[in-house]
């Protein structure tokens, strides 16, 4: 218990040492793109007409901070980032939480639901896919796992809107109904929600589901030749006991040790599936702010609350290892 | 003296992509109670998969031939191997009846179960022990194979263990259920020479207590020849000689058994060249007609060797060898 403590205390510091240090390369990519947030956002009322001088954009500067040395601008910046608080946006000068709030949650539970969805049914399939000798079975498993990892995301999602729109003249695009849009949370707009939500997970875990039944068939494979599960049917040991406590236990520590990986791979693909499903989600603000307005801030604080979540992820991810793995526990002590 | 074992014919094919595979050919031996059978051969001569077909632990694409007899004889009735099908019925041979270790202490123990989990898992699904009572034989028999601390080992994981202790772990493990048969495959070939003399020694004051018969697989006959009453050697899925493992050993009538002892290093004389047998055994794609040594044999007779599989006849009372130099036409 002693040990596993230590490992959790080690993991966390480790953790939040990534976290800074991600922080500080975020920082520096926003600071090297030209200009600051006081030039853009003047640069942004030109547009609209208003004449600004140069003294205006000083003045702006003092206001934003922007005239402190670097170090000490990302020391505040990385201080309020841990609580959550990124400033505001350059262009829309909304505060960026509550911008971002709610679409980098419901972001985050989207690639989730997800990567849930595809382990749910690659661990099982992936089980029954290396311990089957039926042919037919293995053969239809591996056209279909090819099928997912080939067939891109957005052309899947396009092929399904055209089917509905044509069978049932409804193209399921959006995260929620129009009455419910901006209406607050409730039983009925969750359940409006769950109602469209289930085609960008099944979209986004369909290739994922495809690699990992690929992953956990070939770990499966891997454990079921070794010798400790022949010593263990020598010892009497047999049937599903034997399957789910010798192999799959052991082929599950490399599979928890992907989740991140997973989970990261999923998000990349969120911006392109919430395009075509007109999702208003954070990857496509995170596109939103990088390409097209050049929003420093706003991509900032994406990418660093990404970062996180993918930090946080491999922090439970290696507890959970610790806890199921003897070996882990022991590599980080010592 | 009591018989523990009978195999008959065992003949074994593998199913594989390339073809049916013979891997064993005909082999019979018996065992008694409390013998230690030495089977000797180089790898690939089929001694492992001789031994796993004593608990039906081939890979699901062996086939038996209807010959295949393979009869243990325990104190409530004989016990037909080969009519075991189902998990339950081969309890029996898997850890109950017989115990078997392996090479590798370190690849046979389960990596993330600790050993005492795995220990008291067997005792578990072979006497009616409790897992309290199960702990403490456990314990027990990790104290009476020489594990110091056997408490703390018991809560250990296999990789916290040197060699030697693992190996001793995995022989308490074996014995917990006090099998009637031991299978030792090649226990002591990945252990250093000291440690594998102790665990040697170990092993036989062990079968001394325990009664039981061991069948100890090796391909160095100088550990068969400190450990074994009779030897059994076997080339290319064939036995071609046993007999007690003195007459073997210093009579050796079979080319092969000639060569092999042959090949053995000595400390006498460090000047002698090694003579290793010519040749490497060859794939059982490839099959030799007639005696399956006659592409490495010395003395190969020409076409009798390759015509003719050669039948055991006795050099000397119980000691049998399958050579035509010692049939009927080809004897000189």
């Amino acid at each position: 218990m002693l040990q596993f403590s230590k490992f959790v205390a080690v993991r966390a510091a480790l953790a939040i040492l990534t976290l800074v240090l991600v922080s500080f390369i975020v920082f520096t990519l926003m600071e090297m793109v030209p200009g600051d947030c006081a030039e853009r956002y003047v640069a942004f009322k030109n547009s609209q007409g208003s004449v600004i001088t140069p003294e205006d954009i000083q003045i702006e500067r003092v206001r934003l901070g922007l005239d402190q040395p670097y170090i000490q601008r990302w020391g505040s910046w990385i201080f309020n980032a841990f609580q959550g608080e990124f400033g505001d946006s350059c262009i829309l000068r909304v505060n960026i939480a509550q911008l971002l709030g709610q679409k980098f949650w419901l972001s985050l539970g989207l690639c989730l639901s997800a990567l849930l969805l595809a382990y749910a049914i690659a661990i099982p399939v992936g089980i029954l896919a290396a311990t089957s000798k039926n042919a037919v079975l293995n053969n239809s498993l591996r056209l279909v796992s090819y099928l997912g990892l080939a067939l891109p995301n957005f052309l899947l999602a396009l092929m399904i809107m055209l089917f509905s729109t044509v069978m049932f003249g409804n193209s399921l695009t959006g995260l929620f109904s129009k009455e419910f849009r901006d209406a607050a949370w409730s039983y009925d707009r969750f359940m409006d929600f769950l109602g469209h939500a289930w085609l960008p997970i099944f979209i986004l875990g369909w290739s994922a589901t495809a690699f990992a039944i690929q992953t956990v068939r070939a770990l499966m494979s891997d454990e079921i030749g070794k010798l400790y599960v022949t010593a263990a049917a020598a010892r009497g040991v047999s049937g599903r006991r034997l399957l789910m406590r010798y192999p799959a236990r052991h082929a599950l520590s490399p599979i928890i040790n992907s989740l991140g990986f997973d989970l990261n791979r999923i998000f990349n693909e969120l911006p392109i599936v919430a395009l075509i499903l007109t999702l208003t989600e954070a990857g496509s603000l995170l596109i939103e702010a990088l390409a097209r307005s050049n929003d420093q801030q706003l991509a900032g604080a994406i990418i660093f609350m990404l970062t996180a979540s993918i930090v946080g992820i491999n922090f439970i991810t290696d507890v959970i290892l610790a806890l199921t793995d003897p070996r882990i526990r022991r590599s980080i002590v010592g | 003296m009591t018989r523990l074992l009978d195999v008959e014919n065992l003949t074994l094919q593998f199913d594989t992509d390339e073809g049916r595979i013979t891997a064993v050919d005909d082999v019979s031996f018996t065992l008694e109670a409390g013998e230690v059978m030495g089977l000797v051969g180089e790898s690939g001569s089929g001694k492992s998969v001789t031994a796993k077909s004593i608990m039906k632990l081939n890979p699901s694409n062996a086939v038996y031939s209807d010959q295949t007899k393979i009869t243990l004889h325990l104190d409530d009735g004989p016990v037909e191997i080969m009519g075991l099908q189902t998990s339950k019925e081969l309890q029996v041979v898997r850890g109950g009846a017989i115990s078997m270790i392996f090479q590798e202490p370190m690849a046979s123990f389960a990596p993330a179960i600790t050993i005492g989990d795995q220990m008291v898992e067997q005792l578990m699904i072979h006497t009616d022990m409790n897992a309290k009572r199960s702990k403490e034989v456990s314990i027990e028999m990790l104290d009476r194979v020489g594990i110091s601390d056997a408490g703390t080992r018991f809560k250990q994981y296999a990789f916290e263990l040197s060699g030697g202790m693992r190996q001793r772990a995995m022989i308490a493990m074996a014995l917990s259920t006090k099998p009637k048969l031991l299978i030792a495959d090649e226990p002591t070939t990945a252990l250093d020479v000291t440690i594998q003399a102790q665990v040697i020694d170990l092993m036989k004051d062990l079968v001394k207590d325990f009664g039981m018969g061991i069948v100890f697989i090796t391909h160095d006959l100088g550990v068969i020849a400190q450990t074994a009453d009779k030897v059994a050697v076997m080339y290319l899925g064939r036995l071609i000689e046993q007999g007690a493992v003195r007459d073997v050993i210093r009579n050796p009538s079979h080319p092969y058994t000639k060569g092999l002892i042959a090949a053995l290093p000595s400390l006498d004389d460090l000047d002698t060249p090694l003579t290793p047998i010519p040749g490497d055994i060859p794939s059982p794609l490839e099959r030799p007609a007639g005696c399956v040594f006659n592409t490495r044999c010395s003395v190969n007779m020409g076409e009798i060797c390759h015509a003719k599989v050669p039948q055991f006849s006795a050099v000397t009372q119980g000691h049998n060898v399958a050579c035509h130099l010692f049939n009927g036409e080809g004897a000189k």
